[in-house]
């Protein structure tokens, strides 16, 4: 379930040698190690909340622990070889202990994430403008919903009206225990709404509202998995990202036409976007390539039309396939 | 004359010379008042003589009916510059009446609309028909035969601002004391205009003791033409939702929530109560497989609290409805028929919401659709995460239920959501447990603005519950046998709610006080009018 292993600083296995000249005890590490194993077995993959907090707080020191080393390593090195590129070092460093973020697998603890659950429902609102549905978040709605058990719900606010069917079950059927809220780790609550822009509102006490689509993106896909801590290829998810929105949803012909071209240019080398693995840039890129009809007509580029068949083989992907 | 008197006096030698005196000056003094009195007769003599027009006003006799005339009234509100240069009939209040030099400005009112009328001296009207307009005490009835005409510049001051009307003919139907208990432009003045420029302002009570003059404000027209409208709307709704219309009895023998705060009426030998709600009744209905059912209906309260939001005789809501498997259904039908009477305003009664809000001013009434449902436990939740100390079970306090409705408008932006599972003990005996957690119950709140309009639950439909939460709650069983008696012959699952009509009126459009949304109000202090 973490990020990465960290050994044991007890090996359980290890041989000391005891005198024999007393009777013997079983080893008291062992039998820690394996009742600490039994109790996690028992509550079936959901401990108990005091130990989770725990775990996070050493996840965290444990990662911080990694990342000095990464950048004292990467100083040693300059003092050492002046010639070394300090930040490809430290970069380097960075991304070997945690496997890329693409996976979807990250200690996505939503406690750690989103604050401590006071007893209400973790709701995230957004507020989207029915003539620019926003297929992004409607994708990332059902990983999700893979990934936590979600409530989601559809309402259309009174500034808008004629809502088609279609956005109103944008969100998938109604969960069958809709009625029970307490049973939800996580609520998504779109509503139809007269807004210039695509507004989230999560914590109104704590946080101000996230406005645009590819923000309230970006804060989703943290609650799948966390950003990448390779600071190199953070930018380059959000440069695609931004490409997605800027250029090819509300860019004109031309600049679709080179975001197509670059895009395509970047899946003749690898199979997604940012590399081996599927990130929020395809995501957004996919969605936004949909909703401007940029690539509707078989003159995409041959990658590009590769790439969208792979998404597509991706179940959750029909989400964005509204219109 | 004056010289001959004078002349005569002169004979009479044997007075003395300051006797005379002061016999002239008395002789001047009368002689210059008959010469008044002369000139007045003569004038009034001229007038009538000159006045040409003298059939074309006046104040006309009472009408009992005397004859059925075949006269054509036209509305003000249908006043268009369509119908310019045509004669027309009228009948209307004197809104205000100006006179100035030969002419005479009127503007006459007609519910919420007016009109602006000139009289003016010329070959139609006589300059003593002008003065006649001038003095028509305000509020009086009048009937008018006018020309319709087309103006250069809106009249701002009216409703009907492209036209007005060059009066030929004006009679006093119904006259109003020339002394009004309140001026209708100062209880029609905007909140806070008449603090600045220390202009008049009525206040509450002034009001609601002359409240018929005070309903014929536009305000007030457009309220109760906007109550009528939610009304309409509730039939409406639910009639298409296969609801029942049924009535009840107001006089009963048991109080129904509580025993506190009832009404005691004498009853023959011994005593009743007035109904705090038709709850019973819909209730037994249900039993008696009516399915779904409505109430429109009075509902007394004998609380002795004086706040904004107290009445103690409202108009309730009512409705209760079998449902299937789930008391989610019977919230459904609920909110989906609040929505529609939201919808129902804003499409049907903007003019009237326009009307309400020059006065007071309110931002427009926001909701979802479908409507937001949040649990009590969330509910506490965001009051904990606001800093309010509460326990798990408290009942949410007046200043609560504001402070969540702004949190909850604040994320959702919404005024109307629905706050589910309230804990058992705040609620009433006859509310159905959860089957879960036996803390809490099957019961809802619905809130305006931050303001409770509704609350309903679940029933218990099973009598052996029943009784048991009747002891439970120490009510005394024999009072409410036939209560629970209705239930030992198979009853469906089913639950409902009350609304208040006022108070819906009150907060959908942004008002402050109940007492602005009942037509004759009543609470502790006021049984009148």
């Amino acid at each position: 379930m973490s990020m990465y292993q960290v050994k044991p600083i007890y090996e359980g296995g290890t041989k000391v040698d005891l005198p024999t000249c007393m009777y013997k005890l079983p080893n008291v590490h062992e039998q820690r190690a394996s009742s600490c194993f039994s109790e996690h077995a028992h509550q079936n993959g959901e401990p108990d909340s005091a130990v989770r907090a725990l775990e996070a707080r050493q996840d965290e020191i444990m990662r911080k622990l990694f990342e000095l080393k990464a950048a004292v390593d990467g100083l040693a090195k300059t003092v050492a070889t002046p010639d070394a590129d300090l930040d490809l070092t430290v970069s380097c460093s960075l991304a070997s202990p945690s496997p890329t973020a693409c996976t979807f697998a990250g200690t996505a603890d939503l406690d750690t994430l989103l604050g401590k659950d006071l007893g209400a429902l973790r709701d995230i609102v957004i507020n989207a403008n029915p003539a620019q549905p926003p297929l992004t978040l409607l994708v990332l709605h059902g990983l999700l919903c893979q990934r936590y058990r979600v409530l989601s719900a559809v309402h259309v606010h009174s500034s808008v009206s004629g809502v088609t069917p279609q956005l109103l079950s944008c969100l998938g059927t109604r969960h069958a225990d809709g009625s029970a809220r307490h049973l939800f780790q996580l609520g998504f609550t779109l509503i139809w709404k007269d807004v210039p822009k695509l507004q989230m509102k999560f914590s109104v006490r704590n946080m101000c509202p996230v406005e645009g689509e590819a923000n309230v993106a970006r804060f989703l896909f943290r609650l799948l998995s966390p950003d990448p801590s390779d600071a190199a290829l953070a930018t380059l998810v959000d440069g695609w990202v931004d490409t997605a929105f800027f250029q090819l949803a509300e860019g004109g012909a031309k600049e679709q036409a080179a975001a197509l071209r670059s895009l395509n240019a970047a899946l003749g080398r690898q199979p997604w976007l940012t590399g081996p693995e599927l990130s929020l840039a395809d995501i957004a890129c996919y969605c936004c390539a949909v909703q401007s009809g940029a690539t509707a007509a078989a003159a995409a580029p041959t990658h590009v039309q590769r790439w969208m068949k792979a998404c597509e083989n991706l179940g959750y992907f029909s989400r964005a396939k509204l219109q | 004359m004056t010289k001959e008197d004078a002349q005569g006096s002169t004979a009479e030698e044997a007075q003395s010379k300051k006797g005379l005196k002061k016999q002239q000056k008395e002789a001047e003094k009368a002689a210059k008042k008959a010469e008044k009195q002369a000139k007045l007769a003569a004038d009034q003599q001229g007038t009538e003589e000159d006045d040409f027009a003298k059939d074309q006003y006046g104040i006309s006799a009472m009408v009992q009916s005397q004859q059925k005339l075949d006269r054509e009234l036209v509305r003000v509100q249908d006043l268009t510059p369509e119908k310019a240069d045509k004669v027309i009939w009228l009948r209307a209040r004197v809104h205000t009446s100006r006179a100035k030099g030969k002419q005479c400005f009127l503007v006459l009112r007609q519910q919420q609309f007016n009109v602006q009328a000139l009289v003016a001296v010329g070959d139609r009207a006589s300059k003593q028909m002008v003065k006649f307009a001038a003095n028509i005490n305000k509020e009086s009835i009048v009937d008018v035969e006018a020309v319709l005409r087309k103006v250069e510049q809106k009249i701002e001051s009216c409703t009907q601002q492209e036209v007005e009307l060059h009066v030929e003919k004006i009679y006093v139907i119904s006259q109003a004391e020339a002394r009004l208990p309140l001026q209708l432009d100062d209880a029609a003045r905007p909140e806070g205009e008449g603090d600045e420029d220390g202009r008049a302002t009525v206040n509450q009570d002034t009001r609601l003791d002359n409240r018929v003059i005070d309903l014929r404000t536009t305000t007030s027209q457009a309220i109760f033409r906007l109550q009528a409208g939610v009304c309409m709307l509730f039939r409406e709704t639910l009639t298409n939702k296969g609801f029942v219309e049924i009535q009840t009895p107001k006089i009963i023998s048991a109080a129904s929530e509580g025993g506190a705060n009832v009404f005691t009426v004498s009853y023959f030998k011994t005593s009743a109560y007035l109904a705090q709600s038709p709850q019973l009744y819909k209730q037994m209905c249900i039993c008696a497989d009516f399915d779904k059912v409505f109430c429109v209906g009075p509902v007394f309260r004998a609380e002795d609290s004086n706040t904004h939001r107290h009445l103690t005789e409202f108009v309730g809501l009512d409705i209760e409805m079998a449902f299937n498997y789930h008391y989610h259904e019977v919230i459904d039908s609920i909110t989906d028929t609040m929505v529609q009477i939201f919808k129902g305003l804003r499409d049907r009664f903007q003019t009237e919401i326009q009307t309400v809000n020059k006065q007071y001013p309110s931002e427009p009434f926001k909701f979802l659709e479908p409507t937001l449902r949040l649990e009590y436990t969330e509910g506490v939740a965001m009051l904990r995460q606001a800093g309010v100390e509460m326990g798990d079970e408290d009942d949410l306090s007046t200043p609560n239920e504001k402070l969540l409705g702004r949190l909850v408008k604040e994320k959702y932006d919404t005024d109307f959501y629905v706050l589910d599972k309230y804990p058992l003990s705040v609620r009433p005996f006859y509310t159905m447990p959860d089957p879960s957690n036996p803390k809490y119950s099957n019961s809802y709140d619905m809130f305006m603005r931050g303001e409770e309009i509704l609350s309903g639950a679940q029933r218990v439909h099973d009598a052996q519950l029943l009784m048991e939460r009747a002891i439970h709650h120490e009510i005394d069983l024999e009072k409410i046998k036939a209560y629970i008696d209705s239930f030992r012959f198979g009853a469906p699952p089913h639950g409902g709610g009350g609304i208040g009509l006022e108070r819906v009126c009150m907060l959908y459009l942004g008002l402050h006080n109940i007492r602005q949304t009942s037509m004759f109000p009543r609470d502790p202090k006021r049984l009148t009018p």
